[in-house]
């Protein structure tokens, strides 16, 4: 063979080489500076540029600023000298996308040993650098976590264990791994692992199961576990993941409030028992007055009388004139348990509330008080008296209390005027006011007005029990009213009130 | 008492003050002719039912109306209601409750077992003769009962 012969047949050796690199590797040439004098097909399909883009461009195009200037340095350095430079560089591609090569550069030196040019080949691993960031985010996440993640075998040996698990169960990783999860189960408990573990095996997850496990120093813990199983490519099942939170906190929050509740129910049943013992003597209580003390009520009131018929006209004046105090003091005291009854008996009465006409209200009470005025004449002004919810039997003992009180105050008053109407609404209530020209009251007592057997006349001036007041506020009270007077001695009064939280004016 | 005699008025009282009233009240209206007297509701029930020492009397031969206390020793007036209204032979007759109860329950009660009347005795005394006068008169006199 001819050197010309030979030399054709080591260039076609060097070709054939050199092609059979292109169809496997990322290859680029560039001369000592770093511009590029070389690329081959695949390193323009990675980088995305044409090759007309890249011939005489710096290497730097393509790079990604990913890796510090210390490792850029050291590669420099290398090949400079004239050595064979290996890493995984992450590159930047036209569009600004990001690849990972890994790369070996080879220096071809002169004949003074200096470097003439770099051949750098390269392999995209992408894909696998992808999935190690992938990988390493997760563990990151694992490692981060406060709740304990455990892997282990089907056999529930321990195969890993996170800084969570550390903190949780007080063992380190190395002595934890490669231990039976046995060694967290209170000794009542094991039974668990031996379910747990077999529906791993079923491919079952175990999803928030709130169980209890000891710690390394033997203290108990209150857990919420989820444990799914591990599966390989395949879809075999070879371990199993465990996500442990410690909810000892929660648990004891739990258990606080269901003590709570506990000793509230407790309480509310030995106070609604009191209550009803209270209330049941209360009924005892006025049932007792009611029937027991009327009886000798009317021995005194019936046999004084009997007395006056019988006896009458032989005794002198005098004693006829005490048998009538008699009498009269009995009959008082007559009128006062029942006004007393009436009163307590509001107190246990349900409020039936609905739609109330106060104006129809007003005209009945009028009506039915009039053997009351005695003939007097009076001028009843009704103003506008809007409608309103409540009971209306109980609001109509109001208005009949209050212009009962109107006429009555008015005695000898000429010409005697009762005004009734409301005040307009105000702060979401009706204000309504019955007003009289009437006696008044000094308003240095107005606190009195409205006590049980308060009374600002006398009741040789006024009669009365000092009841109908009292009667009065209880009714707006349960109604969630407000009830108060405006007064001045000699020049009438002006009694107000409101249902369902109304304002003073 | 003639056992045989027809008698107009049970009444059923325990306390004297009150049945010295009533009763003077009754003779007042001239209704007092034929009345028998139970003090407690015991007695009520033997008078009422022909028993114990009643056991004689003849059923037929009244009492036209039945004037009763509520609170009495042994039987309340309750009961002793109950028992006339339950019971076919004694469920006609009027039964006029007379009472120093103005409790609601006891009025209710009453009227649910069948009373013909509710009537608090007033404490006022003239107020207590008319009433007990006008109730005899009334059921006595003026309603028009069946006839046996």
């Amino acid at each position: 063979m001819g050197a010309e012969e030979q030399l054709r047949a080591s260039l076609k050796e060097i070709t054939d080489l050199k092609a059979a690199l292109d169809e496997h590797a990322i290859v680029a040439i560039t001369d000592p500076q770093g511009k590029i004098t070389y690329v081959n097909d695949k390193f323009c399909a990675i980088s995305k540029y044409s090759r007309g883009e890249l011939l005489g461009q710096d290497h730097r195009i393509i790079n990604s600023g990913h890796h510090p200037k210390e490792f850029i340095r050291d590669l420099w350095t290398t090949i400079g000298r004239g050595k064979v430079w290996k890493g995984e560089i992450k590159n930047k591609a036209k569009d600004g996308s990001f690849y990972w090569v890994d790369t070996t550069i080879v220096p071809f030196l002169n004949a003074d040993g200096k470097p003439r040019q770099y051949i750098a080949i390269r392999a995209d691993i992408t894909e696998r650098k992808r999935a190690e960031e992938g990988r390493a985010r997760l563990a990151a996440i694992v490692n981060s976590s406060d709740d304990a993640i455990i892997g282990k075998t089907l056999e529930g040996i321990i195969t890993s264990w996170n800084p969570g698990a550390e903190k949780m169960f007080g063992y380190s990783a190395a002595e934890a791994i490669g231990q039976p999860m046995l060694m967290l189960f209170p000794r009542e408990r094991v039974k668990e692992e031996e379910e747990i573990l077999a529906r791993i095996a079923r491919g079952e997850t175990v999803e928030h199961f709130e169980t209890v496990r000891v710690t390394k120093s033997g203290k108990l813990v209150n857990v919420s576990a989820t444990i799914s199983p591990i599966r390989d490519e395949n879809g075999r099942i070879t371990g199993a993941s465990k996500i442990a939170r410690d909810i000892t906190e929660r648990k004891q929050a739990e258990n606080e409030i269901r003590r709570l509740n506990i000793e509230l129910e407790g309480r509310v049943i030995a106070r609604t028992a009191e209550l009803a013992a209270a209330n049941k003597e209360l009924e005892a209580f006025s049932y007792s007055i009611s029937h027991d003390l009327r009886a000798p009520l009317r021995a005194i009131n019936g046999f004084a009388g009997i007395v006056l018929e019988d006896f009458g006209p032989q005794l002198p004046g005098e004693a006829r004139g005490y048998l009538e105090r008699i009498r009269n003091g009995g009959r008082r005291m007559g009128e006062l348990i029942d006004d007393l009854l009436a009163f307590s008996r509001l107190g246990r009465q349900a409020v039936n509330r609905q739609a109330v006409d106060p104006a129809k209200i007003v005209r009945e009470v009028l009506d039915e008080l009039k053997p009351q005025q005695d003939g007097r004449q009076i001028e009843v002004r009704i103003g506008e008296l809007p409608a309103c919810q409540g009971d209306p039997a109980l609001l109509k003992q109001v208005w009949v209390n209050l212009i009962s009180n109107a006429i009555k105050y008015t005695r000898g008053r000429e010409p005697a005027v009762v005004e009734i109407g409301s005040a307009g609404k105000n702060g979401g209530g009706i204000c309504y006011f019955v007003r009289d020209n009437g006696a008044g009251f000094d308003m240095q007592y107005a606190n009195k007005l409205f006590g049980v057997f308060q009374r600002l006349h006398r009741a040789d001036e006024f009669e009365g029990t000092g009841v109908g007041l009292a009667i009065v506020q209880r009714i707006v009270h349960r109604h969630g009213g407000r009830v108060w007077a405006e007064a001045e001695t000699g020049r009438g009064a002006t009694f107000y009130f409101t249902l369902e939280g109304g304002n003073e004016p | 008492m003639n056992e045989t005699s027809e008698v107009e008025i049970l009444l059923v009282e325990d306390n004297q003050d009150d049945l010295d009233m009533t009763l003077r009240a009754l003779r007042k209206a001239k209704l007092a002719n034929r009345i028998e007297i139970a003090r407690d509701g015991a007695e009520a029930v033997e008078f009422i039912f022909c028993q114990g020492a009643h056991a004689g009397r003849n059923p037929e031969s009244g009492p036209r109306l039945i004037l009763l206390d509520l609170k009495l020793p042994k039987i309340d007036g309750m009961e002793v209601l109950k028992r006339i209204k339950e019971d076919p032979r004694t469920k006609i007759i009027p039964v006029v409750v007379l009472t120093s109860s103005k409790e609601q329950k006891d009025v209710i009660d009453s009227y649910m077992l069948g009373v013909n009347s509710y009537i608090v005795k007033p404490v006022n005394f003239d107020s207590f003769l008319a009433a007990v006068q006008e109730l005899g008169m009334y059921w006595l006199l003026l309603n028009q009962a069946p006839h046996s």
